[in-house]
């Protein structure tokens, strides 16, 4: 709050100077003032008519800026106050006029002379003095209203809701089924009925793990008589590294996770793999997202006693902070640096607060209460992070060492050869400086290149040694890195008018955004960047955005949608909670639980809520076409590696192996120079967590089922329908290849009939067997398939497989195989 | 908006309304299916109907194409009597004399070198833009800048806002297509849908490490099974689908995803079709230099672009660009600028001809140029370095200018000085000629209403016919 109040007083200081002459004598101006009136009118007021009103004046006002009227110079246009009185070179129009900002030059067609620049400069040290300036001060355009600000409720502490009466009370498993039980009969709607075991099985499996059940997981399933049957496929699957996997990918959205830069110079993040498995073993894990978050944001800061293995978990963590896309080869090198800054303080506002901070690097964010200066005290908490190691094209990205033990021994037994060589040849310099100054004579000097009298052997031994001393250094062994930050020397920013580092104004000690923090806050340390202190600002229990985030998360990814239907902006421009007690329910219940992420899937997917059927109905539907308050559950399309690896796990093709690199390029090699060849191979049986994620280039499989664009942090994958998906599920070598592997598997049990295999077939792929007509309709499939294949297959064995190759990509694309009801 | 106030708002044009008339129909079929893809009403009449963007990768010299110094050819060996920008990409020396002699061509009159004596032909189609600048120094930036408006934010590209805006006329075709793009410097970027909806995306063909003639869409053949076959299969498909659509109710989704595999299937029908010169005379092949090998490929871009164009889709981009930067002459400019310009005259030139006969050119826009020019100043002894500061790029059809140079550089070409026209400033010219308002042409992304041009650009009114 400071800060602004100081620059709003210095604007309205400003102001009340120019109104306080004009109160004196308001129609005969002091002698100074009108001194200023009158440079104002032969200097600056012909000025701005010749170059300014034609689009800043009575009949337009582009950008919302007029530059007639002493009020539109004061209250300035969409960017902010034109002038701040006293202060040149915080002034927007002076910014503009002198061409410094290549998005910023006014007027567009041709600078203004340097003589009508030094005018506009001298007149706004002046107090820029206006005839028109009157009594009524003139507030700046874009000045926020903090206390309004406050008032939304995204920026207020959640406080528990007490669990709300409701009237059909047999329904409610659990406290979110009250909340969202009562919502729906406020509406006259009720929920609808629990689904069927296969159903209910089919639904869990895919949400935590990303992969169908097998038919032993459903025929346990459907035997185990025992009331806690569900809750234990629950447990089982949570304790199953694969859910590390499934849910791990879901934070990787956000996280906006790639392996390669991607932007203007798409090199290897040849190291990024191992963020990504520390994201899977912490959900493994049950990380508590307090400390998940805190590692991420300042792994680095935390104090790890000497144990090894967690002081690189921990720096592998703040990989979250490094991993966004960069223009490395930007020549603006200040820049390049802010640009870095800026993707950071967006993925931070976006992945963790909702909130898109971004938006305030140019001007006051538009719609939340979020200042330029709110964003200046945020960069500078990441100027002084050490985030690259320089800024020269192409630019590198910072790494920190993790040796292993092996590498540490090996490291030190060449630092140890080194000096040893060193030593050797600083020995026999010495000696042969001795002999040198032998055979000068006692008291001469030795000359100032005594080598080049040395003897010839001696020569040949030193050039010998030294050149053994460069391959040495050459060779010095390899030892890994992982992306990640550091400190560097702290350093406050000033506003970047504009976002221009070339127009800088006020000076913004680092704090955290006023809207959700105090008004006077603890001075930042000199000596710390103070990302810990973000995390821990992040993660106090009246943080009022990073528990409802995340809770909202949990739910989007389960459910579909959101509590609240944009997941990454709780802004004004989000959309408000559907079910807002519920929300804030949540938010406390998750800080109460220790944030414990494991105990939020138990809690949801225990719950009647979770547990309805997905069926249609009219009448509800006519209340609630979107089903916003949840009368029913979503059918949802699986995403994009859900697909993938299905079809491999049901061609038993699927391999389980966790963990590491697939990437074949080097660590910071291209992947697409100009020659434009793609090297990249997808064709691993792995799951398609570890397949590369190369930016500009996805997989195939990536870009066509709506994966994340993996540049920018999103929590809410869109889930499009497009003729090209089904150019793929028809035409694919892929999808070929394993619905041949699947019709072999289903053609090797040599015991079963055809109607039998027509079983296996649909629990295989649906989890459920076929009703009787469907079990016809495939058997006529197959006959019709053999017969017209005739004319193309001669081999006998060869049509059939075909016939039921037929079949199983049918089958495996069909909506009930891509769709979880 | 309602019929009332767009009519209002548009330039009210018979043309205009017999197009809304003609489109009716289609609108009103679209809103019943819920077609992102089916055409769109412009914001007002449309001076082009599609675009076909013939990109330079590397930077092609304007000062040596189509922009003449004589003050350079004067000042040849001396330095540059002003400030460098800020910002270079390399450092560069004293000013060099371009190795090239203009000429005034047709009745314009207006100067072309012999780098391009067939396009030098259609001069009186073409509309010089003689002072586009950009802001990025790199090729990465300048690309993303070029194709998306953005040189550090992710932002879809500029082919897929047009298609989000207009839709596509042909609904077995994707509505955007690029032919042979390069996968460096921003790849994917530079015909993506960043945050639009997918539907919107280019539909490569290939890419620049590929010859144009191995290039194809994706998918569309199938190894396995004969288009018979496959028939039989989505018949039983379709009735798999429809199986459990009666089991879950009316869902939009699964209705479209539905319809998406008979759409499918017509467009593998389609595509190779439109990918088959085979079915063009020897006389049209020729026109576009495919009885050559030095343009044969470039020849065959063009050509795809006309037939991708004349079958309705919407923005069509060919890349002139080979496994190095092609236009990219740092040194060696006569040597690399004439293989260039000799790969791509003849084409282009054949286009031109082609479109015109055809009466293509009378909706087609078609657009020149590279990410940036080159400076005037030499780097090493014969090179010259990016210049993003001024330089060329040129459009012909579709409602500009004939016969036409806008804007200025400086005497040596450095930078632009008038009439200047930013990157913004040529999206938003685009749209308009499209009848698609810049401003109005947004799209809700994360809490923003987010448009091609930013908060900038200024449709250049003194090019249009």
């Amino acid at each position: 709050m400071k800060r602004r109040v100081t620059s709003l007083l210095a604007g309205l200081l400003a102001m009340c100077t120019v109104s306080a002459i004009a109160d004196e004598a308001p129609n005969q101006p002091s002698a100074s003032n009108a001194a200023g009136i009158r440079f104002f009118e032969t200097q600056i007021r012909p000025l701005l008519a010749e170059h300014c009103y034609k689009c800043h004046g009575a009949e337009e006002q582009e950008s919302g800026l007029r530059l007639d009227t002493f009020a539109g110079l004061m209250s300035g246009g969409d960017s902010g106050p034109a002038i701040v009185g006293n202060e040149p070179a915080q002034s927007l129009i002076v910014a503009a006029t002198s061409y410094k900002n290549e998005e910023l030059q006014m007027p567009p067609d041709g600078k203004l002379s340097d003589q009508e620049i030094a005018a506009i400069v001298r007149w706004i040290a002046m107090g820029a003095p206006h005839p028109n300036a009157g009594a009524q001060s003139i507030a700046p355009r874009s000045a926020i209203d903090l206390e309004e600000g406050r008032k939304f409720w995204a920026f207020q502490t959640p406080r528990a809701a007490a669990i709300p009466k409701v009237q059909n009370g047999s329904w409610p498993k659990a406290p979110i089924d009250y909340f969202v039980l009562a919502n729906l009969e406020s509406h006259g709607l009720a929920p609808s009925m629990p689904a069927d075991r296969r159903t209910l099985i089919r639904r869990a499996t895919f949400d935590l793990i990303g992969l169908p059940p097998t038919g032993d997981e459903i025929e346990a399933f459907l035997a185990d008589e025992s009331p806690e049957a569900y809750a234990k496929v629950i447990d089982r699957l949570l304790a199953s590294p694969r859910y590390g996997e499934r849910w791990g990918r879901h934070w990787l959205d956000v996280a906006r996770y790639a392996d390669s830069n991607g932007l203007d110079e798409n090199i290897a993040h040849g190291n990024a793999w191992r963020y990504r498995d520390y994201v899977v073993a912490a959900f493994n894990s049950d990380k508590p997202y307090d400390q998940f978050l805190t590692e991420q944001l300042a792994g680095d800061l935390l104090d790890n006693s000497d144990d090894m293995s967690t002081k690189y978990e921990r720096l592998i963590a703040t990989g979250f902070l490094s991993l966004g896309p960069k223009v490395l080869a930007e020549v603006d090198e200040t820049k390049m640096e802010m640009d870095i800054i800026d993707e950071q303080i967006d993925t931070i506002g976006r992945s963790l607060m909702g909130l898109t901070l971004g938006c305030a690097r140019c001007h006051d964010h538009k719609f939340d209460p979020i200042g330029t200066s709110d964003y200046y005290a945020l960069a500078g908490i990441f100027k002084s992070t050490r985030t690259m190691e320089h800024y020269t094209k192409i630019a590198r990205w910072w790494e920190n060492p993790i040796p292993t033990e092996d590498e540490s021994i090996a490291q030190h037994a060449h630092e140890r050869q080194l000096a040893q060589l060193q030593s050797q040849i600083d020995k026999v310099v010495a000696r042969a400086n001795d002999e040198l100054a032998k055979k000068l004579g006692a008291g001469a000097a030795l000359p100032k290149e005594p080598e080049s009298q040395y003897p010839a052997e001696t020569k040949a031994e030193l050039k010998k040694l030294r050149q053994e001393l460069t391959e040495l250094e050459e060779a010095a062994p390899e030892i890994s890195t992982a992306m990640g930050v550091g400190e560097r020397e702290t350093a406050d920013v000033r506003v970047h008018l504009r976002g221009s580092h070339l127009t800088q104004g006020e000076l913004t000690p680092r704090r955290f955004p006023l809207v959700m923090a105090d008004d006077i806050q603890q001075p930042f340390p000199n000596d710390r960047s103070g990302r810990l202190r973000l995390a821990n600002w992040l993660t106090s229990n009246d943080h009022p955005l990073t528990s409802r985030v995340m809770v909202n998360r949990v739910w989007r990814w389960h459910f579909g949608e959101g509590l609240v239907r944009t997941p990454d902006n709780f802004g004004r421009l989000g959309e408000e909670p559907v079910n807002g007690p519920l929300l804030d329910w949540l938010a406390v219940w998750f800080q109460e639980e220790g944030w414990s992420i494991k105990s939020s899937h138990r809690l949801i997917m225990l719950s009647a809520t979770y547990q309805m059927q997905s069926g249609f109905d009219a009448p509800s539907a006519a209340v609630d076409p979107e089903n916003r308050l949840q009368w029913r559950a979503n059918i949802r399309r699986l995403e994009a590696e859900a697909i993938r690896d299905s079809l491999l796990a049901v061609s038993q093709r699927l391999d389980g192996e966790m963990g590491g690199s697939l990437v074949h390029v080097k660590n910071r090699e291209f992947f697409f120079n100009h020659t434009s060849q793609d090297t990249t191979t997808y064709d691993s049986r792995r799951r398609s967590l570890y397949l590369p994620v190369v930016r500009n280039h996805l997989y195939d499989v990536f870009q066509l089922f709506d994966y994340s664009d993996a540049g920018v942090a999103n929590g809410n994958r869109t889930t499009s329908t497009v003729a090209p998906q089904a150019l793929f599920m028809m035409n694919s070598d892929f999808v070929i290849e394993v619905t041949s592997t699947l019709a072999e598997r289903l053609l090797d049990r040599r015991t079963e009939s055809d109607t039998e295999r027509v079983e296996v077939l649909y629990e295989i792929g649906y989890g459920r067997l076929p009703t009787p007509a469907e079990q016809t309709r495939a058997e006529s499939f197959l006959r019709r398939a053999e017969a017209a294949l005739g004319r193309e297959i001669e081999d006998v064995t060869e049509r059939r497989h075909e016939a039921w190759r037929m079949l199983c990509q049918a089958i495996v694309s069909s909506n009930e195989f891509v769709y979880v009801r | 908006m309602s019929r009332r106030t767009m009519l209002q708002q548009s330039a009210v044009g018979f043309g205009y309304l017999a197009l809304q008339s003609l489109l009716a129909e289609e609108v009103l079929a679209a809103k019943r299916s819920n077609d992102p893809l089916a055409a769109k009403l412009p914001h007002f009449e449309p001076r082009a109907k599609r675009i076909i963007f013939l990109f330079m990768k590397g930077g092609p010299s304007h000062v040596d194409t189509f922009d003449p110094k004589p003050a350079l050819q004067r000042d040849d060996g001396k330095e540059l009597p002003f400030e460098k920008p800020r910002v270079q990409f390399a450092n560069t020396g004293s000013l060099l004399r371009s190795p090239w002699k203009f000429r005034q061509y047709g009745e314009s009159g207006l100067p072309v070198s012999e780098l391009f004596p067939h396009v030098a032909e259609h001069v009186d189609d073409l509309c010089f833009l003689n002072s586009v600048h950009g802001t990025n120094a790199a090729h990465g930036g300048a690309l993303l800048k070029l194709h998306t408006g953005s040189d550090n934010f992710i932002r879809p590209s500029m082919g897929a806002w047009v298609t989000y805006g207009l839709g596509t006329e042909n609904r077995d075709l994707p509505g955007f297509v690029t032919i042979c793009p390069t996968l460096a410097h921003g790849g994917v970027r530079n015909w993506g849908p960043a945050f639009l909806p997918a539907h919107f995306q280019g539909t490569p063909l290939g890419n620049a490490s590929l010859a144009a003639k191995q290039a194809g869409v994706s998918y569309v053949e199938n190894k396995a099974m004969s288009r018979r076959m496959q028939r039989l299969q989505l018949d039983l498909l379709g009735e798999l689908n429809r199986g459990h659509l009666d089991q879950t109710g009316p869902n939009s989704q699964l209705e479209s995803r539905i319809n998406s595999f008979e759409l499918a299937f017509r467009m593998q029908g389609e595509i190779p079709t439109v990918e088959d010169i085979s079915q063009e005379t020897s006389a049209t092949q020729k026109l576009y230099g495919l009885d050559d090998p030095v343009t044969e490929d470039f020849g065959r871009q063009c050509l795809l672009a006309r037939r991708f164009s004349e079958r309705g889709v919407r923005f069509v981009q060919v890349t002139h660009s080979d496994a190095n930067v092609q236009w990219d002459q740092h040194s060696k400019l006569k040597e690399g600028h004439t293989k260039n310009s000799l790969e791509v005259d003849r084409p282009i030139a054949g286009l031109l001809t082609d479109l015109k006969s055809r009466g293509l050119l009378d909706d087609t826009l078609v657009l020149w140029g590279g990410e940036f020019g080159r400076t005037p100043t030499a780097q090493g002894r014969d090179g010259r370095d990016h210049n993003p500061e001024g330089f060329t790029m040129w459009l012909a059809g579709g409602g500009v200018k004939r016969g036409f140079r806008y804007g200025a550089t400086d005497e040596y070409g450095y930078f632009a000085v008038e009439d200047k026209m930013h990157i913004h400033d040529l999206h938003a010219t685009l749209l308009h000629l499209l009848g698609l308002d810049h401003e109005r042409l947004t799209y809700r992304y994360a809490g923003r209403d987010f448009r091609l041009t930013d908060v900038s650009g200024h449709v250049a009114h003194k090019i249009l016919s």
